[in-house]
């Protein structure tokens, strides 16, 4: 009896994971139709330039990215300089501004009139009619992107790093293995899978990137898919530029994820000891601060201020709309969270059960939704739930263009997230708890309710922040998908920007922030408190 | 756990509740955003008590969701800013004849689309911009678009990218004037005279030329009216205020306008509705609102432009046909990739 029960779990989650699986399914369906003129104009012409962009991006991205997020993470976790303490949460703050948004602040910043020139210039440091490069350039968006996204490396480094148990580092140093070794070969081997994981959502959410780059008019891949599709009216040609992109994607997830088996992973920090931080004096104290301190000014204050300065240019910027859509912002965000959250839980639950293959590979699929550009999957997504309209109810349009579908479109977008997240979490404590449990005659779902849960707790808090911080700022998906007359901040945004009256964005821009902020300060507080729990 | 349960229970109850909608109503499904035309929906509501309810989204995605909702789409009205995008979905069978009198009589047949299916709502000129500082009234008396491919403008040219909807039209109608070998000939040379790699929207390129960093720049006529209105903040009204403005091709076939329109859309479900609606934005009070807020130019004759766009006064609008627009616009975007136009 309990066999076949255990089959029909495992068929069923299997099922729902399909489902959710479908509208990426739904782009390669595109492969099939054979290749036309505008994708051999495309090949021959531009695809070229489209894929040495991306891969330029890409790659500048990851250096900077890895740079920024593993130093800052090793610094403020193992060592104690001046404003640590701040740095520890400060530095996770660039995440509640979108990359599209930056870079928008960061053209007005660098323009001819922009605060960096009219600054300069009053400092006589440059002549009246001269000003500094553009920042709309290849650089410029690597940039622009690295100050954005690194806090994930930041954040999923650290709480590896604090997962490390003391007595491991203890008896490396009591048998005389420099500092420098012990980093090298004990600390870095165990936070490898946490870089790559960080590593992943970056290089991810970069490729699916289209507003930022458009402003900066870099042709990259997401550039090519747009042309087809707006500009040819070819949506076929379109998504088989997308199915190609993703095709890499999934290669690299693939490596990624093989490699991550084979990592040794820490066994879960039961020490009661705190991780003891040495405390930096002098030159090294102060290169430790700034260190810290240049991204959260980049990725956070600097373009803060100059959103209020904004503000302040303008008169008249409230408007009752700002409070509609800052509260459907807030409704979609949480309701994301937690829904993704749950079906991310249940599905690494049953992964962990039964280690099914099919399985795997769904939930490796799903987790692709994030490296889509939002339209894109918008798309397969519209296709999906009209067909299931026109199955279930015959009298109309339901599901689409309701907050059901909106939602539906989230969990596929930001999937990759709290699978990150749960995924490294759950790899943290051993499967013998689990033999264990059930030697004990536990069921299923005591087991998951009563021992993994609670054991999963930071990672589930982490994983519905990290989603509320993506909704509160996705926009493609949610401008084609919205039920009517329904308008989030990013959406409020964009409407301004895209009219060029950026001036007029400047309040809900620092609503998208605000609201971006509330996970960031639960995330930090709980990471802190898992510092004191240790 | 039990706040969470209820948490969750609410959330779903305002999903619910957020869904319901009343029935006197006009589903518009636009591309074109712009807050004045808020206020000007809050006024059709207040005469007629239909109530408008708004998608917006690119042309393309809008074409998308209407093509997976079929018959059983709710849209009404589709509206947009580009005309290549209205002439897209007629040629695709998402619109239906508009039958009302009204619009015939009062919108000249031009900015009418094939059997009536789409009507103009508002024009916008793509000109060009220029400082009389650096361009000689020689090298500028009588520019048409294709003089900008001459030598004398080498370094000179600022441009946005040619994934811009604005530039595909634009292309598009020299291709259905000059043909596609003239035209690449044209992009390609014009490609060579950019004082910079193509970026950020119309308004970067007429800050550039105020700032010197270029002498043209081509970009669409209402950017200018916002900025001398003020409405882009100190810097922009200064910058503005050094530009001059010319209509290209006054000795031949015109200079290329683009339009802001709308049809109604072929399943529509409220087609009085729809029709009172396109009715109501070719009012006189509607099209006042129109140029006045949006600096665009009107389309039925007893009104007149803002006063800061009527003062560059008259030009001769190029009558290439909009569907062309919409036919030639994937040769377009093929052919700026062929001359490098980033």
């Amino acid at each position: 009896m309990r066999i076949i029960n255990q089959k029909f779990w495992n068929i069923f989650t299997c099922f729902v994971a399909i489902l959710f699986a479908i509208p990426i399914l739904l782009i390669f369906v595109s492969l099939f139709f054979g290749f036309n003129d505008n994708f051999s104009h495309i090949y021959d012409v531009v695809l070229f330039e489209y894929s040495a962009n991306s891969l330029l991006l890409v790659s500048g991205v990851s250096i900077l990215v890895l740079f920024i997020g593993v130093v800052t993470a090793l610094l403020v976790t193992l060592f104690k300089f001046t404003g640590s303490r701040v740095f520890e949460w400060a530095l996770i703050l660039p995440l509640a501004i979108p990359p599209y948004l930056l870079a928008y602040v960061m053209t007005e910043i660098f323009e001819y009139s922009g605060s960096i020139n009219v600054l300069l210039r009053s400092l006589n440091l440059i002549s009246v009619d001269s000003a500094v490069p553009t920042i709309r350039s290849l650089t410029g968006a690597i940039i622009i992107f690295a100050f954005a996204l690194y806090p994930y490396v930041y954040l999923i480094t650290r709480v590896a790093l604090m997962s490390i148990s003391k007595p491991i580092l203890d008896s490396a140093r009591v048998l005389g293995t420099s500092k420098f070794k012990s980093f090298t070969k004990i600390i870095l081997p165990l936070i490898r899978p946490a870089i790559f994981a960080g590593l992943a959502l970056v290089c991810m959410e970069t490729l699916s990137d289209f507003g930022a780059v458009q402003h900066f008019a870099i042709p990259t891949f997401t550039t090519g898919i747009f042309r087809a599709w707006l500009g040819m009216y070819d949506l076929n040609t379109a998504m088989q530029l997308a199915s190609i992109l993703l095709l890499v994607i999934f290669i690299f997830l693939f490596l990624e994820r093989n490699q991550r088996a084979n990592a040794q992973y820490s066994s879960v920090n039961d020490s009661k000891e705190v991780l003891e931080l040495e405390v930096l004096v002098g030159v090294k104290n102060i290169l430790a601060s700034v260190f810290c301190l240049i991204p959260i000014l980049v990725g956070f204050v600097i373009p803060l201020i100059e959103i209020i300065s904004w503000s302040v240019e303008i008169e008249n910027i409230f408007s009752s709309k700002f409070v509609n859509a800052s509260f459907n912002t807030l409704l979609l965000a949480i309701s994301a969270g937690i829904i993704t959250t749950i079906i991310a839980v249940f599905f690494n639950f049953n992964l962990r059960i039964y280690n099914s293959k099919l399985m795997n590979v769904t939930n490796n699929f799903i987790s692709l939704g994030y490296g889509i550009p939002g339209l894109v999957i918008a798309i397969g997504i519209t296709q999906f739930l009209t067909y299931f309209d026109l199955i279930f109810f015959d009298t109309g349009i339901i599901v689409t263009g309701s907050l059901f579908g909106l939602i539906f479109a989230y969990v596929i977008k930001s999937y990759a997230l709290t699978n990150n997240v749960l995924e490294n979490n759950y790899k943290q404590f051993s499967t013998s708890l689990d033999d264990s449990a059930r030697t004990l005659g536990s069921s299923q779902y005591n087991l998951l309710k009563n021992i993994h849960i609670p054991l999963l707790k930071t990672g589930i808090f982490a994983s519905i922040l990290l989603v509320i911080s993506e909704v509160v700022k996705e926009l493609p998906a949610t401008l084609i998908l919205r039920p009517f007359n329904f308008d989030t901040l990013a959406v409020t945004v964009y409407t301004y920007a895209s009219e060029e009256r950026i001036y007029e964005a400047a309040l809900p821009s620092l609503l998208i922030i605000l609201i971006g902020l509330i996970p960031i300060y639960f995330i930090s507080n709980m990471i802190r408190t898992t510092r004191k729990l240790n | 756990m039990k706040t969470a349960q209820l948490t969750i229970k609410l959330i779903f109850l305002s999903l619910l509740i957020a869904g319901c909608s009343p029935v006197n109503e006009v589903n518009v499904y636009t591309s074109r955003h712009y807050d004045v035309d808020d206020i000007l929906y809050a006024e059709f509501t207040k005469k007629t008590g239909i109530k408008v309810n708004i998608i917006s989204g690119s042309g393309g995605a809008l074409m998308e969701r209407l093509k997976a909702e079929g018959r059983n789409s709710p849209g009404d009205v589709f509206f947009t800013v580009d005309a290549g995008n209205l002439a897209n979905f007629q040629q695709g069978g998402f619109l239906q004849p508009i039958e009302s009198e009204f619009i015939k009589n009062m919108v000249p047949a031009e900015l009418r689309g094939p059997n009536d299916e789409w009507v103009a709502i508002a024009k916008r000129a793509r000109v060009i911009f220029y400082n009389p500082e650096s361009v000689t009234d020689d090298e500028i008396k009588n520019i048409s678009y294709e003089d900008l491919s001459s030598e004398i403008w080498k370094g000179r040219i600022v441009v946005r990218s040619s994934s811009n909807m604005y530039n595909q039209s634009l292309v598009a109608s020299l291709i259905s004037n000059l043909g596609i070998e003239n035209t690449e000939d044209w992009a390609t040379k014009l490609v060579n005279n950019f004082a910079r790699t193509p970026q950020g929207n119309d308004r970067s390129q007429l800050m550039a030329v105020a700032n010197g960093l270029a002498d043209v720049a081509i970009a669409n006529t209402y950017y200018i009216g916002i900025m001398l209105a003020g409405k882009g903040g100190e810097e922009q009204l200064k910058a503005a205020g050094k530009l001059k403005l010319a209509f290209p091709n006054q000795d031949n076939r015109g200079a290329h306008v683009n339009i802001s329109g709308g049809g109604i859309l072929k399943h529509s479900p409220n087609k009085d509705n729809a029709e009172k609606f396109l009715e109501f934005l070719l009012t006189e009070e509607a099209q006042t609102h129109i140029v006045n807020n949006s600096f665009e130019y009107p389309v039925i004759d007893t009104i007149s432009p803002h006063p800061i766009i009527a003062g560059f006064g008259d030009f001769m609008m190029d009558q290439t046909s909009v569907a062309d627009f919409g036919k030639y616009n994937p040769e377009a975007v093929k052919l700026m990739d062929r001359a490098g136009w980033k």
